[in-house]
């Protein structure tokens, strides 16, 4: 009885212990990659992390972590306040100087870069759970993640036709007439190269401005539009009717659908799912449900 | 209106005393605070004089490494860009002049972005050779426009003010046209330290950069000083500078070029900060007097206060993120610019200041 | 002693002097005289040094002037321009002080200042030396430009030539200024001190001045000591009015009237 209640005093008295000065032992880590952060809740390791990027939305609970800013805008005495033991990023962090002043103050320093196939984000899951001693859980989360790939990718194979539709996949940005389409290389591509489809915009890269013309152009089959350009136009009626959009095959036969941007920016164990939707809008000739 | 007689002497002190507080403001508040006490225990231990303590180490680091740098080059920053607005306004008699207007600003940016955008990984920021390669190009480009604008506004071996002005405009639009242009192609890394540079921050600054934009403003500062009568003759005009016994043509190519020196240093290692050498001199002289034997010691003594504090808002404002200097400056420069174009207005033909 | 030899003055294709030879005596109030358009303003350039002429010379006691380093010359040449641009608000007395940079480095010595009492009381400006110049009327500002270039060529040494050029120096403002300055200038007359005044009210310049030429079209046209020695048909054919003389009952005094 006693020891009953000498344990709870403590479990309630800890938490008063922790000033402002008394930093909890175990690691601490600040992580300004979006992928690297929504993998370690996949793996269970969440609890390492002290402190987030501002783009780290996902998942949900992660709001609730402190933001140390804008990526591209980090700020060295900001992250070093968290305390921490490490930073880990993806290598898309700027200003440049931030690394060399946070391993100044010798705060290691951890780059993961990402694999830009599912091969190497896979391994860097796997890498994540041997950092963080989360091995099984690494272990089991890239095996269903395989398991559901492949089964994602073996019904794909008889969707493959002789007359490839072609895909535009596009963000419409705030500004008026900021178009921009994501090209080969990306996760949207191999998505559609996945499903049987051909990406409508011929260069390599990341993502590439357009003009209403070039769309018109590309005389894409398909849109997919992501959630923030979408919603702003608020149906794809009405997104059928933006400039460029309207002159392709894809708006008269009201083939444009929705996908939210953060299913596109990394292979995730999410992956599988979306490709699977992707399948049902490149195979299905049906109007958008929208 | 009569002028109060008292000396300059107490005027100075007092700046002097506001900087001080400043300083020591902006090297304690942040994300992490160092009080006084704790901040004059760092520097006992660095010194040797008492023993270091583990738990010290990291603030100790932060703050010799990451604070101290970031503070003293703030306070330089803001100096330079003082007395530079200074230096203009008396080159041009018209106090609606920047250092960016002779296009020194706007060519200092254009050069670091060559080295970002067209420099790739050999001549990064942290490299050995890209250590010299973002100053010395932004001195280039600063240099390169300023004696373009010269040239073109120059006849006869005389300058006329107003196509110097003219000119000014024109080739900070042809800079900023190209530093668009190299935003626009850019891929992705350099990309991101055009436009975080470009608002002007002070986040970068270590050791090295402090020497360099100290070291400049140091031998710029104590030149341009020397320069403090001639500028009062300027201020009658050309004619009667010559008249008194100075050199008109070779004052304003050697202010420029002066001028030119401190503003592409300071440009190069922090990015382009507006309004502080528009506002500085303007406050000066509201406040005291028009006199350039004042207004060059307390421009500098006031602009590094100013930017001391500019970026103890910066820092705060947003915490733990940090918001870019040039939008703050901005921000308190644009409305006092207006409400000293309105004064100015109002008081019709009274002069500047009347 | 000023003294132009052959000067000729040549600029964006028009010939603004010809071949003009002339000397400028100490111990006088030289005054030169002539319409708009005939070259005197250039003349006081080309006297007081600061542009060269396309031909002839410029001599300073014999020296030329081409010759002169520019501060020590600013020790001893001061000119008064019509009208003296100056958008800060500084205080009178620094105004004046700016008189005296050609005399000291860094920081004025207490005689500097002292010349500046001097020069501001000589002038009648002496009870706003405190007030900004930007409050002061057109005639107050033009006394204490006056104060500024007296308080540059003021020196200790009477026997140091010294010179003094004043260009239009009263133009826009009103009687009591105007007399108010050329009786100052009238008072300086010395023989160490060569006095050269651009002068438009020819009954103004009669009236004070003691030597006096006469520009047209960049020639002169008369020189003279007196009004008296110049016909009334040379100044109707140079200023193209009717010029003639009217004298007081006991001809003591005696001015010129004009018509069309």
């Amino acid at each position: 009885m006693n020891r009953t209640l000498a344990a709870a005093l403590v479990l309630v008295l800890a938490p008063l212990g922790c000033g402002r000065g008394d930093v909890a032992a175990g690691p601490r880590v600040v992580c300004v990659s979006k992928q690297i952060n929504e993998f370690l809740y996949d793996i269970d390791a969440e609890s390492v992390l002290v402190a987030r990027d501002l783009t780290s939305v996902y998942p949900a609970a992660i709001k609730s972590l402190p933001s140390v800013g804008y990526h591209r805008a980090l700020s060295a005495e900001g992250i070093i306040s968290m305390k921490p033991t490490m930073l880990l990023t993806d290598g898309n962090l700027g200003p440049d100087a931030v690394v060399e002043q946070v391993k100044k103050v010798g705060i290691p320093v951890l780059v993961l870069k990402p694999g830009s196939s599912i091969d190497s984000s896979q391994a860097l899951m796997t890498r994540l759970g041997k950092e963080f001693h989360h091995e099984k859980q690494a272990d089991s989360v890239v095996a269903a993640w395989k398991q559901a790939m492949a089964t994602a990718l073996a019904d794909t194979s008889t969707w493959a036709s002789p007359h490839p539709p072609r895909v535009l996949v596009m963000h419409l940005g705030q500004i008026a007439n900021d178009y921009l389409a994501l090209e080969r290389g990306t996760v949207a591509d191999q998505l559609i190269r996945w499903t049987g489809g051909v990406n409508a915009i011929d260069s390599v890269g990341g993502m590439l401005r357009l003009t209403p013309e070039l769309i018109a152009k590309a005389a894409p089959d398909i849109i997919i539009a992501t959630d923030v350009g979408f919603d702003r136009v608020g149906s794809a009626d009405k997104f059928a009717a933006v400039p460029g959009v309207a002159q392709t095959p894809a708006a008269r036969s009201k083939r444009i659908h929705r996908v939210d941007e953060i299913d596109l920016m990394y292979y995730s164990p999410r992956t599988p799912d979306v490709l699977r939707k992707f399948a049902g809008w490149v195979h299905d000739s049906t109007a958008s449900q929208h | 209106m009569t002028i109060a007689r008292r000396s300059d002497r107490t005027v100075y002190l007092l700046l002097a005393l506001c900087l001080v507080a400043s300083l020591v403001a902006s090297a304690s508040i942040g994300a992490f605070t160092f009080s006084p006490a704790t901040m004059a225990r760092y520097v006992g231990q660095s010194l040797g004089w008492i023993p270091a303590s583990a738990p010290d180490a990291l603030g100790r680091s932060v703050f010799f490494e990451l604070r101290l740098p970031r503070v003293l080059m703030g306070a330089l920053a803001g100096a330079a860009l003082g007395v530079s607005g200074t230096l203009m306004q008396g080159l041009f008699r018209n106090p609606i002049v920047e250092p960016g207007l002779a296009g020194t600003s706007s060519g200092a940016a254009l050069g670091a972005a060559l080295v970002f955008v067209l420099g790739g990984g050999a001549l990064s920021f942290h490299s050995p050779a890209g250590v010299f390669a973002v100053p010395l190009l932004a001195f280039a480009g600063a240099f390169a426009a300023t004696m373009l604008v010269y040239r073109i506004s120059s006849s006869f071996g005389k300058v006329n003010v107003f196509t110097l002005l003219l000119a000014g405009i024109a080739v900070n639009a042809v800079c900023a046209a190209g530093t668009g242009f190299l935003s626009y192609i850019a891929r992705d890394p350099q990309a991101r330290n055009i436009t975080f540079w470009s608002l002007g921050t002070f986040t970068t600054a270590d050791w090295r950069g402090v020497w360099l934009v100290g070291v400049c403003f140091a031998a710029c500062f104590v030149l341009a000083l020397g320069y403090a009568k001639p500028l009062n003759a300027l201020m009658l005009g050309e004619d009667e500078a010559a008249y008194l016994g100075a050199d008109p043509q070779r004052l304003i190519v050697r202010l420029l070029i002066v001028n030119t020196v401190m503003v592409a240093a300071t440009t190069a290692m922090v990015g382009v900060i507006a309004f502080v050498g528009l506002v500085i001199p303007h406050v000066l002289r509201m406040m005291r007097s028009s006199s350039y034997t004042f207004l060059l010691p307390a421009s500098a003594l006031l602009g590094a206060t100013l930017m001391a504090v500019v970026d103890v808002v910066a820092r705060l404002v947003i915490a733990p993120a940090e918001l870019p200097i040039g939008i703050i400056t901005a921000v308190i420069g644009a409305p006092v610019f207006l409400w000293i174009l309105l004064r100015e207005q109002r008081q019709g033909s009274a002069g500047f200041y009347g | 002693m000023v003294e132009l030899r052959g000067v000729s003055y040549r600029a964006g294709g028009a010939l603004i002097l010809d071949d003009v030879s002339v000397r400028f005596e100490p111990g006088q109030l030289n005054v030169v005289l002539g319409p708009n358009g005939a070259g005197k303003s250039t003349l006081l350039r080309l006297a007081t040094g600061l542009v060269r002429p396309t031909s002839g010379e410029v001599r300073y006691d014999g020296e030329p002037v081409a010759r002169l380093e520019p501060e020590p010359l600013a020790r001893r040449r001061a000119v008064l321009s019509q009208h003296v641009e100056l958008a800060f608000a500084l205080p009178v007395a620094d105004v004046v002080l700016m008189g005296r940079y050609p005399h000291y480095g860094r920081t004025p010595h207490p005689r500097d200042r002292e010349i500046v009492s001097s020069a501001l009381e000589l002038v009648g400006m002496a009870h706003k030396r405190d007030q900004a110049y930007t409050t002061l009327s057109g005639g107050e500002r033009q006394k204490v430009q006056l104060a500024r270039v007296l308080a540059q060529i003021w020196s200790d040494d009477s026997r140091e030539a010294r010179y003094l050029f004043l260009d239009e120096p009263t133009n826009g403002l009103d009687v009591h200024y105007q007399l108010h300055i050329l009786q100052v200038a009238r008072g300086l007359m010395s023989p160490e001190c060569t006095i050269v005044a651009v002068l438009h009210d020819l009954n103004v310049a009669f009236e004070y001045g003691t030597h006096f030429v006469l520009l047209e079209n960049g020639r002169i046209a008369i020189e003279a000591r007196t009004s008296a020695e110049i016909p009334a048909n040379v100044i109707e054919r140079v200023f193209r009015v009717r010029a003639r003389r009217v004298r007081s009952a006991d001809h003591a005094e005696e001015y010129w009237r004009f018509d069309l």
